[in-house]
């Protein structure tokens, strides 16, 4: 097994060894079911089997908690412990570390993500079949959301790069993904030009086609720059390390 | 190619900002040797092996581990070393038999010859009744057990163990030294740490390092020979005295002791018993105990204790490192200071600050004066 897969795996697993991934996934589930029926509103005065909701709330908890907490201890409790240490000794290339921690936690939360299919499963297919389930939007709508934590996560692990401590990274990867969802807000009370730029960084407005069935090449290569990008510094951060 | 050098540092220079951690080490380890590297703390020791190790990279000079150079082919040189970082960090939500395992899946060892070392490795490091315990249960000594299995699991051909027995109980730090002694038999071994006792049990060369350079070099012996100077213990009762002789006053023993050859300095020590206590400083390579002894014999003395020390770390530091100093400074600096050499550890502790900050200037004028030229 190449070095890479095996420390995804120790990644993976550590999460379950720890009562971080139970934590977690509980807290997660629970802020998603407030959201998903009374936030806006909530789902019964909607009137409509509908899991458009699920896809504009579950990113809110990825962003705000998910991810910040899923990639707060990756590189940064590693070089606080020491750990990185007897991890980069041992012969693994630096883009083994960088990429198999990535391959990790990215794990985790697309295990979360898999889990919250249970919403449309239970909603149109057993035990409550409410109608015909509107196939496009769901697909292209978790498809987007894998694209987002890809992204997301990419984005905790290079800030969990760039500090020993992990509740610095646990704040700055919360307030930058917590930013870039907002911009989207903020696009629509601002105009002209810098509406225009805050639409094209914000997440939020890059997920907005997806939840309508619209799977946009450019959204897609957004989300795939943002994650080879912050791989790619996060790989240069960690080779700071023999020059520094 | 086929030698016998298996770890090569050629002019490694480490600089930290301003600061110079590593100052043009020079050093070889051959086939089959244990290795002391002692130095204080802070004199580039744990520097020096995360080069060799490929955890960092140093500013100027090269280094080859089993003929790898360190810069070319990081992946070989972690091959061909196992490497226990100072402290032991393990992974503590992993179980030892989870993290062997992890080390070998990593080194790529296959499941038959995984078994085959964890086998041997558990023998070697006393890790059976620990295998199945999480790795955050366990005493110090035995997460450095753990650090020593996994730095062995793949039975290589180097070891570069950085300060295996600090924080260790005095109980442990003789095991750790035991193994450290069984798998150096067939094994080329680098070995940190600041206490020349452990050196000396467990190595037969020692490469001493003091801020970033290579102070000395080569057997014990030959170390222990370059700190100068001999010290005695002598203590005499002051109350009785053999075959119908007066016990000594201070004074005349005292005196008795300075005019033996070969005696530097006496000075007497204060004691908790009825009796004289003295401190001789005698030339290097004397041993004057027969003399002393004959002596306290023609006046009848009782000899309740003299012993010859063995010089203490601190003090072969102190002189190596004294040496260096005076060259960097000139003379004036080292006249000023001489009388300091042999008070106590304070004033030689605030002494060192002093050096400390006066070095980070001589970089400063080093760093220009090189970019001129």
């Amino acid at each position: 097994m190449s070095p890479m897969i095996t420390i995804a795996k120790r990644e993976f697993r550590s999460y379950f060894d720890s009562p971080i991934a139970y934590i977690v996934i509980c807290l997660s589930f629970f802020a998603l079911g407030v959201m998903f029926f009374f936030m806006n509103g909530g789902f019964w005065q909607l009137d409509r089997a509908s899991v458009a909701r699920l896809f504009e709330t579950a990113p809110i908890g990825l962003s705000f908690l998910v991810v910040p907490v899923v990639t707060m201890r990756l590189l940064a409790e590693e070089r606080r412990s020491g750990t990185l240490e007897m991890l980069i000794t041992l012969p693994v290339k630096d883009s083994d570390v960088v990429i198999g921690k990535y391959l990790g936690a990215l794990g985790l939360v697309l295990v979360l993500l898999l889990s919250t299919l249970a919403y449309p499963i239970v909603m149109f297919w057993k035990p409550w079949n409410l109608g015909p389930i509107d196939g496009g939007p769901v697909a292209s709508g978790y498809f987007g959301m894998v694209l987002f934590s890809c992204a997301a996560v990419a984005v905790g692990l290079l800030i969990s790069a760039l500090t020993e401590s992990q509740a610095v990274a646990f704040f700055i990867t919360f307030f930058v993904l917590g930013a870039l969802w907002l911009f989207g807000d903020l696009a629509g009370k601002a105009g002209g030009t810098l509406a225009l730029v805050l639409n094209y960084v914000s997440f939020q407005s890059r997920l907005n086609n997806f939840w309508r069935g619209l799977v946009d090449s450019r959204d897609v290569i957004f989300f795939l720059s943002v994650t080879v990008v912050s791989l790619m510094v996060a790989f240069r951060a960690l080779e700071r390390r023999k020059w520094a | 190619m086929a030698t016998d050098v298996m770890i090569q540092a050629n002019g490694l220079t480490k600089r930290f900002g301003v600061v110079r951690a590593l100052d043009k080490v020079n050093f070889e380890v051959k086939r089959g040797e244990v290795v002391g590297f002692l130095g204080p703390n802070g004199a580039g020791k744990s520097t020096t092996m995360r080069i060799l190790t490929c955890f960092i990279s140093p500013s100027t000079g090269s280094a080859t581990v089993n003929s790898h150079d360190v810069f070319d082919n990081p992946l070989e040189v972690r091959r061909s070393i196992g490497y226990l970082p100072q402290r032991a960090p393990l992974y503590t939500d992993m179980t030892v038999w989870e993290y062997l395992k992890f080390a070998a899946e990593i080194r790529g060892l296959s499941e038959s010859d995984f078994k085959k070392r964890l086998k041997k490795v558990v023998e070697v490091c006393g890790l059976a009744q620990s295998l199945g315990k999480d790795i955050s249960t366990l005493s110090h000594g035995y997460r450095q057990r753990v650090g020593l299995g996994q730095a062995l699991i793949h039975d290589p051909p180097i070891l570069i163990l950085d300060e295996p027995t600090s924080d260790l109980d005095p109980n442990e730090k003789a095991e750790v030294l035991r193994y450290i002694k069984e798998i150096g038999k067939d094994r080329t071994i680098l070995l940190s740490t600041h206490n020349l006792g452990e050196v000396e049990e467990a190595c037969a060369r020692a490469i001493i390092v003091s801020k970033g350079r290579v102070v000395a070099d080569g057997p014990l012996d030959e170390i222990r020979g370059k700190t100068g100077r001999v010290r005695y213990v002598v203590t005499i009762d002051e109350q009785r005295a053999e075959a119908g002789n007066k016990p000594p006053a201070a004074a005349q023993a005292q005196e008795a002791l300075q005019r033996l050859g070969g005696v530097k300095t006496v000075r007497e020590l204060p004691t908790d018993e009825k009796a004289h206590k003295f401190e001789l400083n005698g030339a290097q390579d004397s041993d004057i105990r027969a003399e002393i002894y004959r002596l306290a014999v023609a006046k009848g003395w009782t000899l309740l204790e003299l012993r010859r020390d063995a010089q203490s770390l601190d003090a072969v530091f102190r002189d190596l490192t004294r040496g260096d100093e005076k060259l960097d400074r000139g003379a004036n600096w080292s006249a000023a200071n001489a009388e300091d050499e042999d008070e106590d550890d304070k004033s030689s502790a605030d002494d060192e600050d002093d050096s400390d900050e006066d070095d980070e200037e001589e970089e400063e004028v080093d760093a220009k004066s090189k970019g001129k030229s």
